[in-house]
């Protein structure tokens, strides 16, 4: 399993990264650390790239590399990586940069997970899809400021744009705390089968208690929804794992943001939903993304490949 | 869709040709031939191309020079001509010269330097470093100080706080001298930026007027002179650094350079050929040209094996040489089918309501106008495109060409504003401790006080040198 970690240097970016490196150690993953730095002009791009080779003569960072030394080091403190602190002259050199102003610091885990860390330039959004893409991830974390700022109604945020367009399954960890209990939401899709045994395995894994709950949009439906509960229950006996059954009556996004509080991680398949669709309408997760105050794991399947299998 | 997408990022060149096409179907107006309406077709393509980039701007000078051929403005040999000139070999003489010296470690040197002279007072430090930005880039370049002098104002942060968001005023203030010092000194002297050069060009062209490199600093330093501790007062004032003395970096930046050792013999080397080469242009580079004169000095460089060719090759930006041989080229053939006239002449006839007719108020009129365009394209493609018009405005109106040439030029770098309108800007927000915002802060301060600094110098000084 391969995981990518979003930062941008900012406090719940951070929390983030403590989640993720916990994750990456249960599920003995390969974590990579992606920081993007704001895209310059290419007009500027030579004399730009001599004054960082400059940097690197005055063994100075660009802040873009502080924000990755901090997550390396947060991995450390969790007990990923056992790394000793990386020395001033080591930095500098593993930090040199090509051409292209990308560059990459490889360290081995504990158990011999790879962790990289990464440094790209451009548009946040772009740059996070073309690292999830390229290097062929099977998770991205991104932290969100976890309040709805008015950018994000016209724009969107970063994270929110990352959850939808992105190839593999993205956590946003917005608010992260803890990871005692998992939320997972069926609703009978192939997708959300997919979420159930991808929830059970990373929950037996972390050791976290684990709900299901399924939401009838109306009285009438509420049998149904029960049914899908008991299959998804059913799913998860044979992986082994005990899980709570919970049944509500409501819209979808609203039922599973008021019963989130009394979880720690949302776990939910990706919208089916078209382009179309999803612009005029929105979607379930992306509306729980939004307007909901806790993480949320939307898992796809990757094509081509099983997604979110542990190595073991 | 993705097709489709794609055709919508390339949108603008379908309007800038649909534009252009509109304008040929139009009958021409009087006072313009056919010729110049082609002409000002060409101009307003142009002129979209430049503001708004859908091509990469080198291909903008490929399109220059191929539309001018199959419009049928003039030959292919006379295109080819007019894209190369004494002002373009100065251009491409000049940043291979900076290139050389931006290899040196010279960087460490100045940053001593600096500190040396101005202690560890913050103001202090804030002003040097305007100053010497400002007299670096008058004579190599803003694009190249800030890229020589970035690393410094990156050394001064780390060395006073370990974590530069505690110190994010002192940041951005640091940083800010050092761009709009080099910015506001491009203009210092002829080689401090290519558009000077332009306007070296349009003046023999369109005047047959040839100023010396040592006219051009007796008319242009007073504004840098000027406005150097303005620069760095608005930035104290505006930003408030959270540290007034940087005893402890000022400490530490002279040790990590005490540990580079003495100045090498290269590094000696270098400096005697720049300032060689400077001494050239001050004195005989009005008979064999400032372009010659800026070659002789990078084949100097080369020979001595300070800079090898293939730094040269791949740390000189040939595009701009290319983007510059263009704008020249365009703005001859703006003078040549007389839409430069044409276009003159209708902004006076535009402006008489107003009751501006020469002198002052039509310079400042000018350099309003230049500001403005500065700040959606870069400086050399306002010169470019706006040089031609504002000389002839002046040559028609009775106010001196000179005057005005220097106040298209000087308002040019006035693009405080964003962090993309200016090489120097763009470089310095390149290191990541920038916000674009912080841009704004101080930057309409900035353009207000160097607009009616500009004014007075222009009528004072420049009057003192009866122009």
């Amino acid at each position: 399993m391969k995981v990518l970690m979003c930062t941008d240097g900012e406090g719940y970016a951070e929390d983030a990264i403590r989640f993720g490196g916990r994750l990456a150690k249960a599920m003995n993953a390969d974590v990579s650390i992606l920081h993007v730095r704001p895209p310059i002009s290419p007009r500027n791009r030579v004399l730009l790239t001599t004054a960082r080779k400059k940097l690197g003569e005055w063994n100075l960072e660009i802040p873009g590399v502080d924000s990755l030394i901090r997550a390396k080091e947060i991995l450390t403190e969790i007990g990923l990586t056992k790394t000793a602190p990386l020395k001033e002259e080591k930095v500098s050199r593993a930090f040199r940069v090509d051409v292209h102003g990308a560059t990459e610091l490889h360290l081995i885990g504990l158990r011999g997970e790879m962790v990289r860390l990464r440094l790209r330039e451009g548009h946040p959004v772009n740059e996070i899809l073309e690292e999830a893409d390229f290097g062929d991830y099977d998770l991205v974390i991104i932290g969100s400021r976890g309040h709805k700022g008015y950018s994000t109604h016209f724009v969107g945020s970063t994270a929110l744009r990352v959850s939808d367009l992105a190839a593999c399954s993205v956590l946003i960890a917005k608010n992260i705390k803890a990871e005692n209990t998992f939320l997972l939401c069926t609703d009978g899709s192939r997708l959300a089968e997919r979420a159930e045994i991808i929830g059970a395995e990373i929950a037996q894994k972390m050791g976290a208690k684990m709900t299901i709950l399924s939401v009838a949009e109306g009285e009438e439906n509420k049998e149904e929804a029960m049914q899908l509960t008991r299959r998804a229950d059913m799913i998860l006996s044979q992986l082994g794992v005990n899980a709570e059954q919970k049944t509500r009556v409501g819209r979808p996004s609203e039922e599973i943001i008021d019963e989130a509080k009394d979880h720690d991680i949302v776990v939910m398949g990706a919208s089916g939903s078209s382009a179309v669709k999803k612009f005029f309408l929105g979607s379930t997760p992306l509306k729980v993304i939004e307007y909901g105050e806790c993480p949320v794991l939307v898992v796809r399947e990757k094509r081509g490949k099983i997604s979110l299998q542990g190595t073991n | 869709m993705t097709l489709f997408s794609k055709l919508l990022e390339k949108k603008w060149i379908f309007i800038a040709f649909a534009v252009g096409g509109f304008l040929l179907s139009m009958p021409t107006p009087e006072g313009l031939s056919p010729r110049g309406m082609r002409t000002l077709a060409l101009l307003v393509v142009v002129f979209i191309f430049f503001v708004t980039e859908p091509i990469p701007l080198p291909g903008v000078a490929l399109f220059i020079a191929i539309s001018e051929v199959l419009l049928g403005l003039a030959k292919p040999s006379v295109v080819a001509q007019s894209f190369m000139s004494d002002s373009v070999f100065f251009i491409m003489g000049s940043l291979m010269i900076a290139t050389a010296l931006v290899k040196q470690n010279l960087d460490k040197r100045i940053a001593l330097a600096i500190v040396g002279i101005t202690g560890p007072r913050a103001d202090r430090i804030i002003l040097g470093l305007v100053v010497v930005s400002g007299l670096l880039a008058s004579f190599i370049g803003e694009h190249t100080v800030a890229a020589m002098m970035m690393p410094v104002g990156v050394a001064l942060i780390k060395y006073t706080h370990d974590d530069w968001r505690k110190i994010r005023n002192l940041s951005v203030a640091i940083l800010l001298s050092i761009a709009y010092g080099a910015m506001i000194a491009g203009a210092g002297t002829p080689s401090g930026g290519a558009r000077n050069a332009i306007m070296l060009a349009y003046w023999q062209e369109m005047f047959d007027l040839r100023i010396s490199y040592f006219e051009w600093i007796t008319f242009a330093y007073p504004m840098l002179l000027v406005s150097a501790p303005i620069i760095s007062f608005v930035l104290y004032r505006t930003f408030k650094p959270e540290v007034t003395d940087l005893s402890p970096a000022v400490a530490a930046l002279k040790e990590k350079v005490a540990k580079s050792g003495k100045m090498s013999q290269k590094e000696w080397l270098t400096i005697i050929i720049f300032l060689f080469t400077v001494l050239m242009w001050m004195t005989i580079s009005d008979t064999i040209g400032l372009g010659i004169t800026a070659l002789i000095g990078a084949l100097l460089f080369l020979t001595m094996g300070i800079v090898k060719w293939e730094d040269l090759n791949n740390n000189v930006n040939w595009g701009t040489i290319l983007i510059y041989g263009g704008a020249i080229s365009l703005g001859i053939m703006m003078k040549r089918t007389g839409v430069a006239e044409w276009l003159s002449h209708s902004f006076l006839t535009w402006l008489e309501p107003t009751g501006i007719r020469s002198g002052l108020p039509l310079l400042a009129v000018m350099s309003f106008i230049t500001i403005l365009m500065a700040m959606v394209m870069s400086s050399g493609a306002t010169v470019g495109i706006l040089g031609p018009i504002t000389l002839n405005i002046a040559s028609l109106s009775g106010t001196s060409v000179i005057a005005a040439g220097f106040i298209t030029v000087i308002s040019s770098s006035f693009c405080f504003l964003t962090a993309v309108a200016s090489p120097a800007c763009n470089i310095i927000y390149g290191s990541g401790y920038l916000k674009k915002s912080d841009f704004l802060k101080a930057g309409w301060k900035l353009i207000i006080l160097s607009f009616i600094v500009i004014q007075l110098i222009s009528v004072g000084y420049w009057r003192l040198l009866g122009h």
